[in-house]
């Protein structure tokens, strides 16, 4: 073997060796995936506009500082998070039609009776080494904007949704962060469904359509 | 047969010791079992220490299903699915008399009737490991690798079940059971866990109870 045969082969092995170092010290990846039930409820007979921003669409959570440099975790919630807004809304309105654009002055929503813009305002997150207990948390804090078909503000409110579970009941760390997140929208859609018509700005305009709310905590 | 009963020697040996206790507290028992309705059990979520383990439910469901063919034990998940959002830890009714708002939805009433429920029982409860106490030291050479130490933990079960009348919607019966178990690992080249069946004890102490409270055979 000669010797700048020997050279590459080491110099492969050594590349090698660090992809695999720099791989094993990067962030672990979840892309959150799960099964989102539509709502037993009767139907609202209204048709809702949707529109998801890229920021919405596209949502991921990921460690900062110290824990990323070491190997942290990146949580893509983005697709997960349309999937269960769909279904939830798809159950609580006769009809769901999603938008390509946020309505605007000159810019209406064609045949629906008002637009809904969700935004994932902040989320938070505890894993077993920060509250010392086998038990994953997930916190998210939603703001939503309803408006006309013209895209005028008609109401504006944020609510809360938690998710946790512990790491007892699953083989790995990543499933036991996707099922707390699973937790957590699971919840989001629970409170949505039945404290969405508690502003009174939402009771109005389902007045002013005449509907009659069909959610509400039993 | 020799194979057979060494097996079972084995198994003896490498479980550790367990005690459990059962109380029953009945207010109004069925006397003809409790027919061709069906029964669902269902973990309580809401604590924020700790979540009865689905596991847990799952195995007081099969017990009872496994002895009495007569009785339908509605699966957990798929209970909860099918009444999305209404048995959340958010939503889920925390008491009988909540079922009576609960049944004032058409959609959940009709599910509800339809799934015939006779009987809800919630359970509450987890298990958790109180001590732990030794060490063990585990290392790899040329010649080989092995362990070498001694550990030991203390297990605790702690739960109780909550049988709702889905007819007359009031709670006519609970059992409780704690159990407790102390499991080892001694290693000497090879660990050889010893370990406690706990929640499986207090699994079969509270299902032998609820079997007894549902069948007509027991």
């Amino acid at each position: 073997m000669s010797p700048s045969t020997t050279t590459a082969r080491h110099a492969r092995l050594l590349a090698l060796a660090l992809c695999l170092l720099v791989a094993a010290c990067g962030p672990t990846a979840v892309v959150v995936k799960g099964n989102f039930p539509p709502p037993l409820v009767q139907p609202l007979p209204l048709s809702l506009g949707v529109w998801y921003d890229a920021d919405f669409s596209g949502h991921e959570f990921s460690d900062a500082g110290e824990e990323q440099r070491s190997g942290g975790w990146v949580v893509t919630t983005g697709a997960a998070q349309v999937q269960m807004w769909d279904t939830v809304l798809g159950g609580l309105f006769a009809k769901l039609v999603h938008l390509d654009a946020k309505p605007a002055p000159g810019r209406p929503a064609a045949q629906v009776d008002g637009v809904l813009v969700p935004h994932v305002e902040e989320l938070q997150y505890a894993i077993p080494a920060q509250n010392r207990a086998k038990v994953y948390e997930i916190w998210i804090r939603y703001r939503f904007e309803l408006l006309s078909p013209a895209g005028e503000p008609l109401a504006q409110w944020v609510m809360s949704s938690y998710g946790k579970t512990p790491t007892a009941f699953l083989q790995s760390d990543q499933e036991a962060v996707n099922l707390a997140a699973v937790m957590a929208l699971r919840d989001a859609g629970a409170n949505f469904t039945t404290t969405f018509d508690n502003d009174p700005a939402v009771q109005a305009w389902l007045r002013d359509r005449g509907a009659h709310t069909g959610s509400g905590t039993p | 047969m020799s194979r057979a009963a060494g097996v079972a020697l084995l198994a003896a040996l490498l479980c550790g010791c367990v005690t459990a206790t059962v109380d029953e507290m009945v207010f109004h028992e069925p006397e003809e079992g409790m027919g061709e309705g069906s029964v669902v059990i269902l973990g309580r979520r809401h604590a924020s220490d700790y979540d009865t383990e689905p596991d847990f439910v799952r195995c007081v469901g099969d017990y009872i299903a496994s002895r009495d063919r007569a009785i339908n034990v509605i699966g957990e998940l798929d209970f909860v699915n099918d009444l999305y959002p209404w048995f959340e830890p958010r939503t889920a009714p925390l008491n009988p008399q909540q079922i009576a708002q609960l049944l004032q939805r058409p959609a959940v009433a009709g599910r509800l009737a339809e799934l015939r429920l006779q009987y809800m029982i919630w359970i509450d409860g987890s298990t958790a490991r109180s001590d732990s106490a030794g060490s063990m030291a585990c290392g790899v050479g040329p010649g080989g690798g092995g362990c070498f130490g001694f550990g030991t933990w203390t297990n605790d079960a702690d739960y109780e079940a909550t049988i709702w009348d889905f007819t007359d919607r009031a709670e006519v019966g609970r059992v409780n059971t704690s159990a407790t178990g102390q499991s080892y690992m001694p290693a000497l080249i090879v660990p050889i866990p010893i370990i406690a069946p706990v929640q499986g004890a207090a699994c079969d102490g509270i299902a032998a109870q609820l079997l007894q409270f549902l069948s007509s055979e027991y």
